[in-house]
């Protein structure tokens, strides 16, 4: 005759909701976990992803990722000829909102050189990398385009080629690859009233300084920005080249500065990551924090409402095992269907979920895992609890 | 082997000598029972009265090895439970699981076992299997005349029938001493007599012995003996009956 199971048999409904609020808070403690690797993940997936020897940024700067960097185009032709450099290409990277496909959406554009094969796009899982120098693009597919829509971007429209999965910026924003060119024009090109605008504000900054109207005319052409910069160069090794050796050429010689991925992934974690990851991991411990004092409450109020009972149990010459087992057997029938709910949920819950969610099973293990011990110290009490409980108490009214 | 499984020798169900229980110490000392001597044999039918406080409780608590006794013996069933001292080996909810039954005034059913599984439970904790305490407790359950009800859980039922199912549990491991203690007191007059009546045919079909405590006189008719107490002690002769 199982006690505990009996309990449950009278008290379904009862039992059934703590288990669904309980497989509720484990399903936000593993989101909360998901999260957390998630961010990680997006972090260093583009610097994965590009899978550069060495990142080649401007002097002093920590980026392209941590801080903006900007170099002249043709740094990257310099870089290439450095000896142990097989090959170099540019890349450039800036995070736009724009309305795209019906909504205004962030993403990250990312610009790189075909002919370089360095920072474009890397498994395509549908359709093609740009192959024109112009116009067109390969874009993730939480961007929500589809093959051969436009997407119009600064003055240009632009014909989706190719299509990615799950890739994104370190802050989760989908990425949109085009050629330098074109992101170059992106970022830099202003449309004609932007840009006459700005000729009327700089002429009247000029005369008002004693220069004649043609004078101004011809000193703003002088003013004209250099659109040919990017964010870094991207380097790739010939085979058994000490990198640390080339980043050093590169800085003493070119004066700028060459990180290896390693190091570029340090910077990251390190530096932008490290607050993120920080706060999620502070909410991640409190909220496990609260789902083991929860657990905990609900398996000793299970034993404190049963005091009467386990006193009569007693009285009537339960050994203390069969008692023991009644508590603790509930608290694992509480705990047990709660991990599988909540996992469940989770599980069906990941595709939709608006951020990158990364379900390491070792997290969810040591999550599941200090539950269980949650559950079973909470019984332990009960069980102490039930020990210390009088046989007299089934006497009297 | 228990001693609680050694077969008794005396004709005796209970017998008690010199039992002494003091709570406290020095200017605290409260003393609950003093000098309390008798004996029980098969079938007899005690009744304890005495107000509030004058030790009847104290006494089924030490009868059932509930609460150490400060001085005396207790001999339940053969079985010399105190002297001086625990009896060493002998394990208290054992003893109790093969000696004694209990009847309590809140009935004190286990709520979510079925009516069936509150009278076979103390069998299966004896260690009869399941298909056999059930059958049993269905004996015990038609014995007391509320069979019809086996299948529902407690809370179903009506107060005199919970006490039915309470006595049936009582009787589930066939103990020769019953301990009641207000059996009656949260039942109304005629569901009252009704279990006293029940207690009695226990008494007289199955030889066991049961000390009744109680604080209505109208219930104690026809007891075998009935005894009052007073601040831890005994009225000096039993009243007559």
């Amino acid at each position: 005759m199982d006690l505990a199971l009996q309990d449950i048999r009278r008290h379904l409904g009862k039992f059934g909701a703590t288990i669904v609020g309980v497989g509720l808070l484990l399903a936000i403690v593993l989101t909360m976990n998901g999260i957390y690797r998630g961010q990680i993940s997006d972090g260093l997936w583009l610097i994965d992803q590009v899978g550069a020897d060495l990142w080649v940024v401007e002097r002093g700067r920590g980026g392209p990722f941590n801080e903006p960097s900007k170099i002249p185009e043709d740094v990257w032709r310099s870089v290439s000829a450095v000896p142990g450099v097989k090959r170099a290409g540019p890349f450039i990277t800036y995070t736009v909102e724009r309305e795209v496909a019906g909504k205004s959406q962030q993403f990250t554009i990312i610009g790189y050189d075909q002919r370089a094969g360095l920072g474009g796009p890397g498994r395509i899982v549908q359709g093609r990398a740009p192959r024109e120098p112009h116009y067109e693009v390969v874009a993730d597919r939480k961007i929500g385009l589809a093959i051969g829509d436009g997407v119009r971007l600064g003055n240009e429209t632009f014909t989706v080629v190719g299509l990615t999965k799950g890739a994104v910026d370190l802050g989760g924003n989908p990425l949109m690859y085009l050629t330098l060119a074109d992101a170059q024009d992106v970022l830099y090109v202003q449309d004609n009233e932007a840009l006459r605008s700005q000729r009327a504000s700089s002429l009247r900054t000029i005369e008002a300084q004693g220069y004649s109207p043609a004078q101004a005319q011809k000193m703003l052409s002088l003013q004209t920005s250099d659109r040919h910069s990017m964010s870094a160069a991207l380097v790739e090794l010939e085979d058994g080249v000490n990198p640390e050796a080339v980043a050093d050429h590169i800085e003493s010689w070119l004066y700028l500065n060459a990180f290896t991925t390693e190091e570029e992934r340090e910077l990251m974690i390190r530096g932008r990551l490290v607050r993120m990851t920080a706060t999620i991991g502070l909410f991640r411990v409190l909220l496990v924090i609260v789902s083991i004092v929860m657990i905990s409450l609900i398996v000793y109020v299970l034993t404190m409402e049963k005091v009467k009972v386990i006193a009569t149990l007693k009285l009537i010459g339960a050994p203390n095992w069969v008692i023991g087992r009644m508590i603790l057997e509930q608290s694992l029938l509480l705990t047990l269907p709660a991990c599988g709910l909540g996992y469940l949920l989770i599980s069906l819950g990941i595709g939709w979920f608006p951020r990158t969610l990364v379900l390491l099973p070792s997290d969810t293990l040591i999550t599941f895992a200090v539950m269980f011990a949650g559950g079973v110290l909470a019984s332990l009490l009960g069980i102490w609890q039930a020990m210390k409980t009088p046989e007299s108490l089934a006497l009297g009214g | 082997m228990q001693l609680a499984d050694v077969a008794p020798a005396s004709t005796e169900v209970l017998r008690i000598q010199g039992l002494r229980k003091v709570f406290g110490a020095g200017e605290q000392q409260v003393v609950a029972l003093d000098g309390i001597d008798f004996s029980l044999k098969p079938g007899e039918l005690m009744a304890l009265l005495g107000p509030s406080g004058s030790g009847k409780t104290t006494l089924l608590l030490c009868i059932s090895m509930i609460l150490e006794p400060s001085a005396g013996a207790i001999t339940v069933n053969g079985i010399e439970s105190y002297r001086d001292g625990w009896t060493r080996g002998l394990d208290a909810r054992r003893f109790r699981r093969q000696n004694v039954g209990f009847i309590f005034q809140g009935h004190n059913l286990v709520p979510f076992l079925t009516v069936l599984d509150n009278v076979a439970l103390p069998m299966v904790l004896t260690g009869l299997g399941q298909r056999q305490a059930r059958a049993r407790a269905a004996e015990l359950l038609c014995y007391l005349e509320v069979d019809h009800r086996a299948r529902v859980l407690p809370a179903t039922l009506s107060g005199g029938e919970q006490q039915r199912v309470a006595i049936a549990r009582a009787l589930a491991n066939d103990p020769k001493l019953i301990l009641a203690d207000e059996p009656t007191a949260s039942l109304d007059s005629e569901r009252g007599f009704k279990v006293i009546g029940l207690l009695k045919k226990i008494a007289r079909e199955r030889g066991a012995a049961v000390i009744t405590v109680t604080h209505d006189e109208r219930m104690i008719e026809g007891f075998d003996t009935i005894r009052r107490m007073k601040d831890g002690r005994f009225a000096p002769s039993p009243i007559a009956p």
